[in-house]
């Protein structure tokens, strides 16, 4: 513990991070529309004893804006972490150090992290008032917040790998999101196409069924974000799934895993030298 | 201390460093010179574990760039020849952050830290952000910062670029203490006399070879005896700008304020010889030797025409 507080990389990043007056705004601003919204449905449905309980709505709405904030904050916040360096011209002085690519990785993956999930706690709050409505229980905001951590930690390091493949942090934080795009909305998309194809090229085998809950589908309904949210809280969406597995740790654990894959491959793309653990130009080309 | 062998580096089609080979001792001063585009950076960041070269072999302090690359870093202090620096730091804590990465327990560091802004002389800045000093001051921010783990060897791509005299000068003397120091410097710049008073030894490259390498003397005298030559007269300018602009030795002559400049191409005895015409020709000459710029017109005569 104590060495991982004498990070200098942690140390640095959040000497800088919380000198800056831009993060104040930033976490006011997020509260401000994180608040704002359950309380404008406060004021059009007024709280009455009859309802307390019934209404999931609200809940559903809180989720969704969370987790929309989520994927506009996560990647954002990474997406410069190294091209950031890169572009200031001191990642070549850091590559020098005794610090190694993996440590310099992770340590910009935690203290991202640690900033979105400063904004995540921030906002926790509101979930009681919001839990005042709703017929959720403890069981199920504890999914969903192990859910918004996954998600977190698979946009951020996505960002990262992002700022660490693309040199520049504008077009790594566009790519970044254009990735996320794909697997918050893609994965949806094509869901909800392959299923309707399916159902018109043949729908004597593929009645309407049937088809949504073709194992295929049903992996392709898990990785999306969106289902996997509405699963969570109970709420069907328009073509309704019967999973054959537990959505939300079908997720959490694929999100994970690519999570991790995305932190190693950023660490060897940073290396400045690297392993060949292929070589396929064994002799050196002779030019002239 | 830093070694090369048959060291080359290519990108694509560019040969931008062909076999390199490079011999610096343990407490000498090595200038490294060379046009924009030479290779000497690429060269730098080869030794300084950033590059992978393409051919060749490279050692510093006996350790391998490749194979050993945390030794490497261990026993170097690397400054690239642009670098930025932290918003939101003070230079304590820029000092700080690089022992951090150094491994450094962090005990030892506030009497380090101080040594080092004393060394560089910044202790006035010690608590100012990094982002508001001047450029001479973040430079010398940054050689402190090359100092801070106590390399053996410095690597310093073009310390003094953009900065102006005085602060040329500063920098150079904190160089000399670091030289007494018994640190091994490889310093690169594009100006012959900025290296001259600093180094024990020089090496000329252009377009990826080494052309000419040893101390600073030697390597004069292997430019083929080129000097730049000043004469003074006092009366018959005229014929002696007649004598001076028929001699085959004499290039690239200039008439100026207070005399006659250009490159002689020859040893003592045309010298001599010269200055006989000179006086022949009626010429009341008052000074006739080398002019202090002279190694510039070694660095130009090295490096004219080769490859080209
Ligand atoms: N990343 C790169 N990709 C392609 N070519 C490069 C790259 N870096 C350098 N070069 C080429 O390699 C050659 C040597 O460059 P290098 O930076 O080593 O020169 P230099 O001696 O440091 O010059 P300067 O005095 O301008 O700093 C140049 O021709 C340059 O165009
Ligand atoms: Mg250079």
């Amino acid at each position: 513990m104590r060495e991982f507080l004498s990070n200098p990389i942690l140390v640095k990043e959040l000497r800088e991070r919380f000198r800056t007056k831009r993060t104040v705004w930033i976490l006011a601003l997020y509260l401000l529309i994180m608040g704002g919204i359950p309380l404008g449905f406060l004021l059009i449905n007024p709280l009455r004893a009859g309802t307390l309980g019934e209404n999931s709505e609200l809940f559903l709405i809180s989720a969704a804006i969370h987790y929309a904030m989520i994927c506009f904050v996560a990647p954002a916040l990474t997406a410069g972490a190294i091209s950031g360096e890169r572009e200031r011209q001191t990642l070549n002085i850091l590559l020098t150090t005794q610090l190694s690519p993996r440590t310099i990785v992770w340590s910009k993956l935690v203290t991202s992290l640690a900033f979105t999930s400063l904004l995540l706690a921030a906002s926790m709050p509101l979930y009681s008032l919001v839990m005042l409505y709703g017929s959720v229980s403890p069981e199920q905001v504890v999914k969903l917040v192990l859910f918004f951590a996954v998600n977190i930690l698979f946009l951020g390091s996505l960002g990262l790998f992002c700022s660490t493949w693309i040199k520049r942090t504008a077009v790594s934080t566009i790519t970044a999101y254009g990735i996320a795009f794909c697997f918050v909305v893609g994965t949806g998309l094509l869901f909800f196409f392959l299923g309707e194809i399916l159902q018109q090229v043949d729908p004597d085998r593929y009645s309407h069924l049937v088809v949504w809950n073709l194992p295929e589908l049903q992996i392709l309904a898990g990785l999306n974000p969106v289902i996997v949210l509405f699963a969570i809280l109970d709420e069907s969406l328009m073509p309704s799934v019967e999973f054959a597995f537990t959505p939300w740790l079908f997720f959490d654990s694929c999100y994970l895993g690519l999570s991790v894959l995305f932190v190693l491959w950023s660490g060897y793309l940073l290396r400045p030298v690297r392993r060949r653990w292929w070589s396929w130009k064994k002799h050196p080309v002779r030019v002239q | 201390m830093i070694e090369t062998v048959h060291l080359s580096k290519r990108y694509g089609s560019l040969r931008a460093l062909s076999d390199l080979n490079l011999r610096i001792e343990q407490g000498k001063v090595f200038g490294f010179i060379g046009p924009n585009g030479a290779g000497k950076s690429t060269t730098m960041l080869i030794l300084a574990t950033l590059l992978e070269p393409t051919e060749g072999q490279a050692l510093v302090c006996g350790y391998d760039v490749m194979k050993e690359p945390a030794a490497v870093r261990q026993s170097i202090g690397y400054m690239p020849d642009f670098f930025g620096v932290y918003d939101n730091l003070t230079a304590r804590e820029y000092l700080d952050f690089y022992a951090g990465a150094y491994k450094i327990p962090a005990s030892k560091r506030t009497a380090l830290i101080a040594d080092l802004l004393e060394l560089v002389n910044l202790s006035n800045k010690a608590d100012a952000y990094v982002d508001s000093l001047s450029r001479g001051m973040q430079q010398r921010l940054g050689l402190a910062r090359c100092l801070v783990h106590d390399p053996e060897v410095l690597i310093l791509d073009e310390p003094a670029s953009g900065l102006d005299p005085r602060a040329r000068i500063e920098l150079r003397e904190i160089l000399k203490q670091l030289r007494a120091m018994g640190k091994t410097i490889l310093i690169s710049s594009h100006i012959l006399p900025e290296l001259a008073e600093l180094c024990d030894e020089i090496g000329v490259i252009e377009q990826g070879r080494l052309i000419a390498c040893g101390a600073l003397d030697d390597v004069s005298v292997r430019a083929r005896g080129i000097t730049l030559m000043l004469v003074r007269t006092l009366t018959n300018r005229h014929q002696a700008g007649r004598v001076l602009s028929q001699c085959p030795l004499v290039k690239d002559l200039e008439e100026q304020e207070d005399g006659f400049r250009f490159r002689f191409v020859g040893g003592e005895a045309e010298k001599a010889g010269l200055l006989q015409e000179l006086v022949d020709a009626g010429a009341a000459v008052t000074y006739f030797g080398e002019s202090s710029e002279n190694l510039e017109a070694v660095f130009l005569a090295i490096t004219e025409g080769v490859g080209g």
